[in-house]
Protein backbone atom coordinates (compact mmCIF):
# COMPACT_ATOMS: atom_id res chain seq x y z
CA UNK A 1 0.00 0.00 0.00
CA UNK A 2 1.28 3.89 -0.82
CA UNK A 3 2.60 5.12 1.97
CA UNK A 4 -0.30 8.50 0.80
CA UNK A 5 -3.07 7.36 -0.02
CA UNK A 6 -3.99 10.46 -1.60
CA UNK A 7 -1.43 9.08 -4.65
CA UNK A 8 -3.26 6.54 -5.52
CA UNK A 9 -5.69 6.12 -8.61
CA UNK A 10 -9.72 6.48 -8.33
CA UNK A 11 -9.88 2.86 -8.55
CA UNK A 12 -7.33 1.19 -6.40
CA UNK A 13 -8.14 3.81 -3.91
CA UNK A 14 -12.13 2.61 -3.63
CA UNK A 15 -10.59 -0.67 -3.94
CA UNK A 16 -9.11 -0.20 -1.44
CA UNK A 17 -11.86 1.04 1.16
CA UNK A 18 -14.40 -1.43 -0.12
CA UNK A 19 -11.53 -4.18 1.07
CA UNK A 20 -10.98 -2.07 4.43
CA UNK A 21 -7.45 -2.17 3.27
CA UNK A 22 -7.70 1.86 3.95
CA UNK A 23 -10.69 3.87 5.72
CA UNK A 24 -11.89 6.62 4.15
CA UNK A 25 -11.25 8.87 6.79
CA UNK A 26 -7.30 8.11 6.25
CA UNK A 27 -7.57 8.63 2.62
CA UNK A 28 -9.84 11.65 3.13
CA UNK A 29 -7.46 12.81 5.62
CA UNK A 30 -4.24 12.78 3.41
CA UNK A 31 -6.55 14.38 0.31
CA UNK A 32 -6.76 17.14 3.18
CA UNK A 33 -2.92 16.98 3.82
CA UNK A 34 -1.83 17.68 0.01
CA UNK A 35 -4.74 20.28 -0.40
CA UNK A 36 -3.62 22.26 2.56
CA UNK A 37 0.43 22.30 1.32
CA UNK A 38 -0.92 23.04 -2.22
CA UNK A 39 -3.64 25.20 -2.69
CA UNK A 40 -2.04 28.37 -1.47
CA UNK A 41 0.30 27.63 -4.58
CA UNK A 42 -2.48 26.75 -7.16
CA UNK A 43 -5.39 28.20 -6.31
CA UNK A 44 -7.17 24.82 -7.16
CA UNK A 45 -10.04 25.03 -4.95
CA UNK A 46 -13.05 27.59 -4.72
CA UNK A 47 -14.24 26.18 -1.26
CA UNK A 48 -12.27 23.23 1.03
CA UNK A 49 -14.71 21.63 3.32
CA UNK A 50 -12.55 19.42 5.79
CA UNK A 51 -14.42 19.14 8.56
CA UNK A 52 -17.96 17.76 6.81
CA UNK A 53 -15.70 15.87 4.68
CA UNK A 54 -13.81 14.24 7.42
CA UNK A 55 -17.06 13.63 9.19
CA UNK A 56 -18.66 12.10 6.26
CA UNK A 57 -15.87 9.25 5.45
CA UNK A 58 -16.41 8.37 9.46
CA UNK A 59 -19.61 8.05 8.21
CA UNK A 60 -19.09 6.29 5.23
CA UNK A 61 -16.81 3.98 7.75
CA UNK A 62 -19.30 3.35 10.28
CA UNK A 63 -21.62 1.81 7.26
CA UNK A 64 -19.47 -0.23 5.82
CA UNK A 65 -18.51 -1.86 9.17
CA UNK A 66 -21.88 -2.61 9.48
CA UNK A 67 -21.84 -3.98 6.12
CA UNK A 68 -23.64 -1.32 4.24
CA UNK A 69 -21.77 -0.11 1.20
CA UNK A 70 -22.98 2.44 -0.82
CA UNK A 71 -21.90 1.69 -3.78
CA UNK A 72 -18.21 1.49 -5.80
CA UNK A 73 -17.40 4.74 -4.60
CA UNK A 74 -18.11 4.38 -1.26
CA UNK A 75 -16.28 6.71 1.23
CA UNK A 76 -13.86 7.74 -2.04
CA UNK A 77 -13.44 11.88 -1.31
CA UNK A 78 -13.70 13.99 -4.25
CA UNK A 79 -13.84 17.38 -5.61
CA UNK A 80 -15.50 18.96 -9.08
CA UNK A 81 -15.72 21.77 -11.27
CA UNK A 82 -18.05 23.99 -9.14
CA UNK A 83 -20.06 24.18 -11.53
CA UNK A 84 -22.80 21.45 -10.68
CA UNK A 85 -25.44 21.82 -8.84
CA UNK A 86 -25.76 20.36 -5.26
CA UNK A 87 -28.68 20.88 -3.08
CA UNK A 88 -27.89 23.74 0.20
CA UNK A 89 -24.14 24.21 -1.63
CA UNK A 90 -23.11 27.07 -3.54
CA UNK A 91 -22.25 26.96 -6.42
CA UNK A 92 -20.96 30.05 -7.95
CA UNK A 93 -19.72 29.23 -11.50
CA UNK A 94 -16.68 30.95 -10.78
CA UNK A 95 -18.50 34.32 -11.26
CA UNK A 96 -19.49 37.13 -9.35
CA UNK A 97 -22.84 36.96 -10.44
CA UNK A 98 -23.30 33.60 -8.96
CA UNK A 99 -21.23 34.20 -5.43
CA UNK A 100 -24.10 33.25 -3.48
CA UNK A 101 -26.48 31.14 -5.59
CA UNK A 102 -27.74 27.81 -3.23
CA UNK A 103 -29.59 25.24 -5.91
CA UNK A 104 -32.38 23.42 -4.32
CA UNK A 105 -31.77 20.43 -6.57
CA UNK A 106 -28.33 18.02 -7.40
CA UNK A 107 -27.04 17.53 -10.76
CA UNK A 108 -27.83 13.98 -12.48
CA UNK A 109 -24.31 13.55 -12.95
CA UNK A 110 -23.07 14.33 -9.39
CA UNK A 111 -25.65 12.52 -7.94
CA UNK A 112 -24.97 9.47 -9.55
CA UNK A 113 -21.49 9.62 -8.00
CA UNK A 114 -22.55 10.51 -4.64
CA UNK A 115 -25.12 7.18 -4.81
CA UNK A 116 -22.13 5.08 -5.86
CA UNK A 117 -20.70 6.48 -2.40
CA UNK A 118 -18.53 9.28 -3.15
CA UNK A 119 -18.20 11.87 -0.66
CA UNK A 120 -17.56 15.09 -0.77
CA UNK A 121 -14.21 17.72 -0.24
CA UNK A 122 -14.97 20.89 -1.82
CA UNK A 123 -15.62 22.71 -5.02
CA UNK A 124 -12.85 23.53 -7.54
CA UNK A 125 -12.42 26.70 -9.56
CA UNK A 126 -12.89 27.36 -12.86
CA UNK A 127 -13.31 30.00 -15.68
CA UNK A 128 -16.15 32.08 -15.25
CA UNK A 129 -19.30 30.71 -16.42
CA UNK A 130 -16.76 27.96 -18.30
CA UNK A 131 -16.15 30.50 -20.71
CA UNK A 132 -12.44 30.51 -21.21
CA UNK A 133 -9.68 28.67 -22.46
CA UNK A 134 -6.64 29.56 -20.56
CA UNK A 135 -7.56 28.94 -16.46
CA UNK A 136 -7.45 32.50 -15.92
CA UNK A 137 -11.07 34.29 -13.40
CA UNK A 138 -11.28 37.66 -13.22
CA UNK A 139 -12.68 37.46 -9.72
CA UNK A 140 -11.01 34.43 -8.25
CA UNK A 141 -7.32 34.70 -9.38
CA UNK A 142 -6.06 32.54 -12.09
CA UNK A 143 -5.24 28.48 -11.07
CA UNK A 144 -1.61 27.51 -11.06
CA UNK A 145 -0.49 24.49 -13.05
CA UNK A 146 1.20 22.30 -10.10
CA UNK A 147 3.90 21.34 -13.13
CA UNK A 148 5.24 25.14 -13.15
CA UNK A 149 3.39 27.58 -10.79
CA UNK A 150 3.93 30.77 -13.53
CA UNK A 151 2.26 28.71 -16.52
CA UNK A 152 -1.56 28.10 -17.18
CA UNK A 153 -3.25 24.85 -16.21
CA UNK A 154 -6.42 25.02 -19.40
CA UNK A 155 -9.42 25.63 -18.91
CA UNK A 156 -12.26 26.19 -17.77
CA UNK A 157 -11.90 23.19 -15.96
CA UNK A 158 -8.94 24.45 -14.39
CA UNK A 159 -9.19 23.51 -11.00
CA UNK A 160 -10.31 20.32 -12.07
CA UNK A 161 -7.06 19.67 -13.73
CA UNK A 162 -4.87 21.07 -11.46
CA UNK A 163 -6.43 19.55 -8.60
CA UNK A 164 -6.08 15.72 -10.28
CA UNK A 165 -2.57 16.67 -11.28
CA UNK A 166 -1.46 17.80 -7.84
CA UNK A 167 -3.51 14.57 -6.49
CA UNK A 168 -5.89 16.61 -4.14
CA UNK A 169 -8.64 14.74 -5.37
CA UNK A 170 -8.90 11.30 -7.21
CA UNK A 171 -10.80 12.43 -10.21
CA UNK A 172 -13.12 15.41 -10.89
CA UNK A 173 -15.89 16.28 -12.85
CA UNK A 174 -15.33 19.00 -15.53
CA UNK A 175 -17.43 19.92 -18.89
CA UNK A 176 -16.23 20.69 -22.04
CA UNK A 177 -18.22 22.45 -24.45
CA UNK A 178 -15.17 24.21 -26.73
CA UNK A 179 -12.00 21.83 -24.99
CA UNK A 180 -12.95 22.45 -21.22
CA UNK A 181 -11.97 19.19 -19.95
CA UNK A 182 -9.00 18.37 -22.65
CA UNK A 183 -7.57 21.75 -22.39
CA UNK A 184 -6.67 21.22 -18.84
CA UNK A 185 -6.09 17.31 -19.66
CA UNK A 186 -3.85 18.68 -21.63
CA UNK A 187 -1.79 21.61 -19.64
CA UNK A 188 -1.66 19.38 -16.66
CA UNK A 189 -0.93 15.83 -17.33
CA UNK A 190 -4.23 13.97 -16.62
CA UNK A 191 -6.60 12.21 -18.13
CA UNK A 192 -9.56 13.77 -19.51
CA UNK A 193 -12.74 12.38 -21.54
CA UNK A 194 -15.25 14.85 -23.29
CA UNK A 195 -17.80 12.35 -24.09
CA UNK A 196 -20.50 12.08 -26.88
CA UNK A 197 -23.07 14.66 -26.82
CA UNK A 198 -25.75 12.91 -24.59
CA UNK A 199 -24.14 10.33 -23.29
CA UNK A 200 -23.99 12.20 -19.63
CA UNK A 201 -26.95 13.74 -18.61
CA UNK A 202 -26.49 17.84 -18.71
CA UNK A 203 -29.33 18.50 -16.12
CA UNK A 204 -28.19 20.47 -13.12
CA UNK A 205 -24.80 21.54 -14.79
CA UNK A 206 -24.63 25.09 -15.69
CA UNK A 207 -25.40 25.61 -19.44
CA UNK A 208 -22.93 27.75 -21.21
CA UNK A 209 -24.03 26.11 -25.07
CA UNK A 210 -27.21 23.84 -25.26
CA UNK A 211 -25.57 22.34 -28.09
CA UNK A 212 -22.57 21.81 -27.54
CA UNK A 213 -22.00 21.09 -23.99
CA UNK A 214 -20.80 17.69 -22.55
CA UNK A 215 -20.40 16.73 -18.64
CA UNK A 216 -16.95 14.37 -18.39
CA UNK A 217 -14.04 13.34 -15.83
CA UNK A 218 -10.42 14.15 -15.34
CA UNK A 219 -8.54 11.62 -13.89
CA UNK A 220 -5.28 9.92 -13.02
CA UNK A 221 -6.30 6.93 -15.48
CA UNK A 222 -8.15 5.85 -18.55
CA UNK A 223 -9.25 3.36 -16.19
CA UNK A 224 -10.71 6.10 -13.81
CA UNK A 225 -12.27 7.59 -16.53
CA UNK A 226 -14.20 4.35 -17.28
CA UNK A 227 -15.66 4.27 -13.79
CA UNK A 228 -17.09 7.40 -13.82
CA UNK A 229 -18.30 6.94 -17.05
CA UNK A 230 -19.63 3.94 -15.76
CA UNK A 231 -21.30 5.45 -13.09
CA UNK A 232 -22.57 8.91 -14.93
CA UNK A 233 -23.98 7.53 -18.47
CA UNK A 234 -27.25 6.53 -19.65
CA UNK A 235 -30.88 8.56 -20.02
CA UNK A 236 -32.15 10.84 -17.91
CA UNK A 237 -35.93 12.28 -17.02
CA UNK A 238 -34.13 15.24 -16.13
CA UNK A 239 -32.54 15.70 -19.74
CA UNK A 240 -34.14 15.26 -22.99
CA UNK A 241 -30.94 15.42 -24.66
CA UNK A 242 -29.09 12.44 -22.79
CA UNK A 243 -29.32 9.31 -25.14
CA UNK A 244 -30.81 6.06 -24.45
CA UNK A 245 -28.50 4.32 -26.91
CA UNK A 246 -26.94 1.30 -24.46
CA UNK A 247 -24.30 1.81 -21.74
CA UNK A 248 -21.48 -1.05 -22.58
CA UNK A 249 -19.19 -1.87 -20.10
CA UNK A 250 -16.74 0.75 -20.24
CA UNK A 251 -14.57 -1.11 -17.56
CA UNK A 252 -13.83 -3.81 -19.52
CA UNK A 253 -13.02 -2.12 -22.85
CA UNK A 254 -10.52 -0.09 -20.68
CA UNK A 255 -8.63 -3.38 -19.60
CA UNK A 256 -8.54 -4.48 -23.11
CA UNK A 257 -5.99 -4.79 -26.23
CA UNK A 258 -5.46 -1.83 -28.33
CA UNK A 259 -3.79 -5.28 -30.77
CA UNK A 260 -5.45 -4.75 -34.35
CA UNK A 261 -6.92 -1.61 -33.60
CA UNK A 262 -7.08 0.56 -36.24
CA UNK A 263 -6.03 4.59 -35.61
CA UNK A 264 -5.82 7.40 -38.08
CA UNK A 265 -3.39 10.30 -38.48
CA UNK A 266 -4.89 13.39 -39.83
CA UNK A 267 -2.41 14.67 -42.75
CA UNK A 268 -3.12 18.17 -42.24
CA UNK A 269 -4.71 20.68 -39.47
CA UNK A 270 -4.04 19.06 -36.55
CA UNK A 271 -0.64 18.49 -37.69
CA UNK A 272 0.18 22.24 -38.74
CA UNK A 273 2.23 25.05 -37.17
CA UNK A 274 2.67 22.44 -34.12
CA UNK A 275 4.75 23.58 -31.70
CA UNK A 276 8.20 21.20 -32.44
CA UNK A 277 8.12 19.68 -28.95
CA UNK A 278 4.42 18.90 -29.57
CA UNK A 279 5.07 17.59 -33.12
CA UNK A 280 7.74 15.06 -31.52
CA UNK A 281 5.31 13.67 -28.67
CA UNK A 282 2.87 13.24 -31.52
CA UNK A 283 5.21 11.26 -33.42
CA UNK A 284 6.19 9.35 -30.46
CA UNK A 285 2.98 8.76 -29.28
CA UNK A 286 2.32 6.93 -32.60
CA UNK A 287 5.35 4.99 -32.49
CA UNK A 288 4.02 3.46 -28.82
CA UNK A 289 0.86 2.89 -30.29
CA UNK A 290 2.03 0.83 -33.31
CA UNK A 291 4.40 -0.96 -31.11
CA UNK A 292 1.27 -2.00 -29.38
CA UNK A 293 -0.33 -3.59 -31.90
CA UNK A 294 -2.24 -1.09 -33.42
CA UNK A 295 -2.56 0.29 -37.35
CA UNK A 296 -1.36 3.68 -37.92
CA UNK A 297 -3.41 4.95 -41.11
CA UNK A 298 -2.97 7.84 -42.82
CA UNK A 299 -6.63 9.75 -42.91
CA UNK A 300 -7.86 12.83 -44.61
CA UNK A 301 -10.68 14.44 -42.66
CA UNK A 302 -12.72 17.04 -44.38
CA UNK A 303 -11.97 21.13 -43.39
CA UNK A 304 -11.67 21.16 -39.77
CA UNK A 305 -11.40 24.75 -39.92
CA UNK A 306 -15.49 25.13 -41.24
CA UNK A 307 -16.61 23.12 -38.43
CA UNK A 308 -14.27 25.03 -35.71
CA UNK A 309 -16.29 28.54 -37.22
CA UNK A 310 -19.62 26.71 -37.37
CA UNK A 311 -18.86 25.56 -33.58
CA UNK A 312 -18.24 29.02 -32.82
CA UNK A 313 -21.02 31.08 -34.65
CA UNK A 314 -22.96 28.33 -32.35
CA UNK A 315 -21.41 28.67 -28.93
CA UNK A 316 -21.42 32.63 -29.15
CA UNK A 317 -25.27 32.72 -29.65
CA UNK A 318 -26.23 30.40 -26.99
CA UNK A 319 -24.05 31.49 -24.37
CA UNK A 320 -25.26 35.19 -25.29
CA UNK A 321 -28.72 34.08 -24.89
CA UNK A 322 -28.54 32.06 -21.46
CA UNK A 323 -26.84 35.63 -20.00
CA UNK A 324 -28.83 37.91 -22.12
CA UNK A 325 -30.51 38.78 -18.69
CA UNK A 326 -27.51 39.92 -16.51
CA UNK A 327 -26.02 41.06 -19.50
CA UNK A 328 -29.36 43.84 -19.13
CA UNK A 329 -28.93 43.72 -15.77
CA UNK A 330 -25.36 43.17 -14.05
CA UNK A 331 -22.87 43.97 -17.48
CA UNK A 332 -20.25 45.31 -15.02
CA UNK A 333 -19.89 42.01 -12.49
CA UNK A 334 -18.79 40.14 -15.20
CA UNK A 335 -14.92 39.89 -16.00
CA UNK A 336 -13.68 41.94 -19.37
CA UNK A 337 -12.78 38.79 -21.45
CA UNK A 338 -16.22 37.08 -20.55
CA UNK A 339 -18.51 40.17 -21.24
CA UNK A 340 -16.76 41.00 -24.69
CA UNK A 341 -17.29 36.85 -25.28
CA UNK A 342 -20.50 36.99 -24.93
CA UNK A 343 -20.99 40.73 -26.55
CA UNK A 344 -19.59 38.37 -29.86
CA UNK A 345 -22.58 36.34 -29.90
CA UNK A 346 -25.33 39.20 -30.04
CA UNK A 347 -23.63 39.99 -33.67
CA UNK A 348 -24.44 36.82 -34.78
CA UNK A 349 -27.65 36.77 -37.10
CA UNK A 350 -30.38 34.51 -36.60
CA UNK A 351 -30.35 32.87 -40.26
CA UNK A 352 -26.33 32.54 -40.03
CA UNK A 353 -26.63 30.81 -36.22
CA UNK A 354 -29.38 28.01 -37.91
CA UNK A 355 -27.07 27.50 -40.77
CA UNK A 356 -24.53 26.12 -38.44
CA UNK A 357 -26.92 24.15 -37.10
CA UNK A 358 -28.30 22.78 -39.98
CA UNK A 359 -25.24 21.62 -41.12
CA UNK A 360 -23.99 19.59 -38.40
CA UNK A 361 -26.05 16.45 -39.20
CA UNK A 362 -23.98 16.73 -42.70
CA UNK A 363 -20.60 17.74 -41.53
CA UNK A 364 -20.94 14.83 -38.76
CA UNK A 365 -22.07 12.65 -42.02
CA UNK A 366 -18.69 13.62 -43.93
CA UNK A 367 -16.43 12.76 -40.81
CA UNK A 368 -18.42 9.42 -40.35
CA UNK A 369 -17.41 8.95 -44.20
CA UNK A 370 -14.07 10.03 -44.22
CA UNK A 371 -12.99 8.10 -40.52
CA UNK A 372 -14.86 4.85 -42.22
CA UNK A 373 -11.26 2.97 -42.21
CA UNK A 374 -10.30 3.47 -38.85
CA UNK A 375 -11.57 2.88 -35.10
CA UNK A 376 -10.32 6.43 -33.70
CA UNK A 377 -7.98 9.61 -35.30
CA UNK A 378 -5.39 10.32 -32.85
CA UNK A 379 -4.37 14.51 -32.71
CA UNK A 380 -2.87 17.05 -30.29
CA UNK A 381 -4.99 18.29 -27.91
CA UNK A 382 -3.51 22.22 -28.59
CA UNK A 383 -0.42 23.07 -30.65
CA UNK A 384 1.25 24.27 -28.03
CA UNK A 385 2.46 23.47 -24.46
CA UNK A 386 1.00 25.56 -21.20
CA UNK A 387 1.60 29.07 -22.18
CA UNK A 388 2.85 31.38 -18.44
CA UNK A 389 -0.10 33.08 -17.01
CA UNK A 390 0.94 36.38 -18.02
CA UNK A 391 1.67 35.91 -21.53
CA UNK A 392 -1.64 34.24 -21.54
CA UNK A 393 -3.51 37.51 -19.47
CA UNK A 394 -4.75 38.71 -22.78
CA UNK A 395 -8.52 39.59 -20.98
CA UNK A 396 -10.64 41.77 -23.71
CA UNK A 397 -7.69 42.98 -25.94
CA UNK A 398 -8.20 43.50 -29.15
CA UNK A 399 -6.21 40.30 -30.09
CA UNK A 400 -8.18 37.91 -27.18
CA UNK A 401 -10.42 36.17 -29.58
CA UNK A 402 -7.51 35.16 -31.98
CA UNK A 403 -5.33 34.20 -28.87
CA UNK A 404 -8.20 31.66 -28.03
CA UNK A 405 -8.86 30.41 -31.01
CA UNK A 406 -5.48 29.09 -31.64
CA UNK A 407 -5.43 27.43 -28.25
CA UNK A 408 -8.10 25.38 -29.24
CA UNK A 409 -8.16 25.13 -32.86
CA UNK A 410 -7.91 21.57 -31.99
CA UNK A 411 -10.71 20.50 -29.73
CA UNK A 412 -13.59 23.30 -31.29
CA UNK A 413 -13.98 21.11 -34.48
CA UNK A 414 -14.94 18.13 -32.01
CA UNK A 415 -17.62 19.79 -30.12
CA UNK A 416 -19.57 20.75 -33.40
CA UNK A 417 -19.48 17.33 -34.32
CA UNK A 418 -20.43 15.71 -30.82
CA UNK A 419 -17.91 12.87 -31.01
CA UNK A 420 -16.55 11.59 -27.96
CA UNK A 421 -12.44 12.69 -27.04
CA UNK A 422 -10.14 11.07 -24.61
CA UNK A 423 -7.14 13.21 -24.04
CA UNK A 424 -4.26 11.07 -23.17
CA UNK A 425 -0.89 12.46 -21.36
CA UNK A 426 1.59 12.04 -23.80
CA UNK A 427 5.14 13.41 -22.71
CA UNK A 428 6.28 15.95 -21.32
CA UNK A 429 8.71 19.10 -22.87
CA UNK A 430 12.10 19.80 -22.46
CA UNK A 431 11.45 22.20 -19.75
CA UNK A 432 8.91 19.32 -17.97
CA UNK A 433 5.73 20.69 -19.55
CA UNK A 434 3.32 17.82 -20.47
CA UNK A 435 1.71 17.04 -23.19
CA UNK A 436 -1.67 15.43 -24.43
CA UNK A 437 -2.74 13.94 -27.13
CA UNK A 438 -6.56 13.32 -27.71
CA UNK A 439 -7.99 10.17 -29.65
CA UNK A 440 -11.48 11.17 -31.07
CA UNK A 441 -13.86 8.47 -31.63
CA UNK A 442 -17.29 7.81 -33.13
CA UNK A 443 -20.37 8.70 -31.57
CA UNK A 444 -21.08 6.86 -28.36
CA UNK A 445 -17.87 4.53 -29.17
CA UNK A 446 -16.29 6.26 -25.87
CA UNK A 447 -14.98 2.09 -25.15
CA UNK A 448 -12.94 2.08 -28.08
CA UNK A 449 -11.00 5.36 -27.02
CA UNK A 450 -11.01 3.72 -23.54
CA UNK A 451 -9.74 0.58 -24.98
CA UNK A 452 -6.54 3.11 -26.88
CA UNK A 453 -6.02 4.95 -23.52
CA UNK A 454 -5.92 2.31 -21.25
CA UNK A 455 -3.83 0.42 -23.63
CA UNK A 456 -1.34 3.34 -24.21
CA UNK A 457 -0.81 4.27 -20.38
CA UNK A 458 0.22 -0.11 -19.43
CA UNK A 459 3.02 1.09 -21.98
CA UNK A 460 4.34 4.06 -20.38
CA UNK A 461 4.21 6.04 -17.57
CA UNK A 462 3.12 9.79 -18.43
CA UNK A 463 -0.09 9.66 -16.35
CA UNK A 464 1.45 8.19 -13.38
CA UNK A 465 4.36 10.71 -12.81
CA UNK A 466 4.05 13.17 -10.11
CA UNK A 467 4.62 16.68 -9.80
CA UNK A 468 6.83 18.02 -6.73
CA UNK A 469 5.72 20.52 -3.83
CA UNK A 470 7.28 23.67 -4.68
CA UNK B 1 -21.18 36.39 -46.35
CA UNK B 2 -19.76 38.77 -44.75
CA UNK B 3 -18.83 39.99 -41.07
CA UNK B 4 -21.20 42.17 -39.83
CA UNK B 5 -19.44 45.58 -39.67
CA UNK B 6 -19.26 47.90 -35.79
CA UNK B 7 -22.13 49.92 -37.27
CA UNK B 8 -24.39 46.87 -38.27
CA UNK B 9 -23.57 45.34 -34.49
CA UNK B 10 -24.46 48.70 -32.55
CA UNK B 11 -27.64 48.49 -34.49
CA UNK B 12 -28.28 44.72 -33.73
CA UNK B 13 -26.92 45.10 -30.35
CA UNK B 14 -29.74 47.98 -29.83
CA UNK B 15 -32.59 45.71 -31.04
CA UNK B 16 -31.63 43.35 -28.31
CA UNK B 17 -31.44 45.69 -25.80
CA UNK B 18 -27.97 45.45 -24.91
CA UNK B 19 -26.78 48.57 -25.95
CA UNK B 20 -22.88 48.82 -27.26
CA UNK B 21 -20.00 51.24 -27.87
CA UNK B 22 -18.46 52.04 -31.01
CA UNK B 23 -15.19 50.86 -29.48
CA UNK B 24 -17.27 47.53 -28.37
CA UNK B 25 -18.94 47.00 -31.72
CA UNK B 26 -15.30 47.16 -33.59
CA UNK B 27 -14.01 44.87 -31.33
CA UNK B 28 -16.89 42.53 -31.83
CA UNK B 29 -16.41 42.74 -35.54
CA UNK B 30 -12.95 41.50 -35.54
CA UNK B 31 -13.67 39.03 -33.28
CA UNK B 32 -16.18 37.48 -34.94
CA UNK B 33 -14.91 37.84 -38.34
CA UNK B 34 -12.79 34.78 -38.64
CA UNK B 35 -16.20 32.62 -37.73
CA UNK B 36 -17.93 34.30 -40.97
CA UNK B 37 -15.32 33.90 -43.10
CA UNK B 38 -14.45 30.00 -42.13
CA UNK B 39 -18.16 29.16 -42.39
CA UNK B 40 -18.65 31.27 -45.74
CA UNK B 41 -18.20 28.22 -47.59
CA UNK B 42 -21.24 26.91 -46.27
CA UNK B 43 -23.46 29.27 -45.60
CA UNK B 44 -26.16 30.11 -48.43
CA UNK B 45 -25.48 26.54 -50.02
CA UNK B 46 -27.45 23.91 -48.03
CA UNK B 47 -29.98 22.47 -48.92
CA UNK B 48 -33.75 23.30 -48.78
CA UNK B 49 -35.22 20.27 -46.27
CA UNK B 50 -31.80 20.10 -44.02
CA UNK B 51 -33.04 20.48 -40.30
CA UNK B 52 -30.97 20.77 -36.95
CA UNK B 53 -32.57 17.37 -35.88
CA UNK B 54 -30.93 15.52 -38.70
CA UNK B 55 -27.65 15.51 -36.45
CA UNK B 56 -29.01 13.08 -33.79
CA UNK B 57 -30.97 11.00 -36.78
CA UNK B 58 -26.45 11.12 -37.72
CA UNK B 59 -25.50 10.19 -34.46
CA UNK B 60 -27.55 7.13 -33.99
CA UNK B 61 -27.19 5.96 -37.35
CA UNK B 62 -23.63 5.19 -36.96
CA UNK B 63 -24.49 3.74 -33.85
CA UNK B 64 -26.72 1.37 -36.13
CA UNK B 65 -24.39 0.96 -38.36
Amino acid sequence: MSTEPALMTLTAVARAITDKELSSHEVTRSCLHRIAQWQPHLNAFMAIEAEAALKAADEADAALAKGNKKGVLHGVPLAHKDMYYDAGKVVTCGSLIRRDFVPTTTSTALQRLKDAGSIRLGSLQMAEFAYGPTGHNAHFGAVHNPWSLPNITGGSSSGSGSGVAARLTFAALGSDTGGSIRMPAHFCGVTGLKVTYGRVSRAGAMPLSQSLDTVGPLAQTAEDCALLLQLMAGPDPEDPTASSVAVPNYMAAAAASIKGLKIGVPTSYYVDDLDPEVARILDETVAVLKREGADIIKVELPDQRQLSSASQLVLAVEAAAFHKRWLIERPQDYGPQVLMRLQNGLAIPGVTYLEAMRWRGAALAAHVAATSGVDAVIAPVSPVPAPTIAESDIGNTPGAEAVIQRLTRFTRPVNYLGLPSLAIPSGFTKSGLPVAMQLIGRSFDEATLLTIGGGFQRATDFHARVPSLP
Amino acid sequence: MSKPNPKEIKAVADVAGIPVDAEVAERVSNSIGPAFEGFAAIAGTLPFDLEPATYLLMQTAKVAK
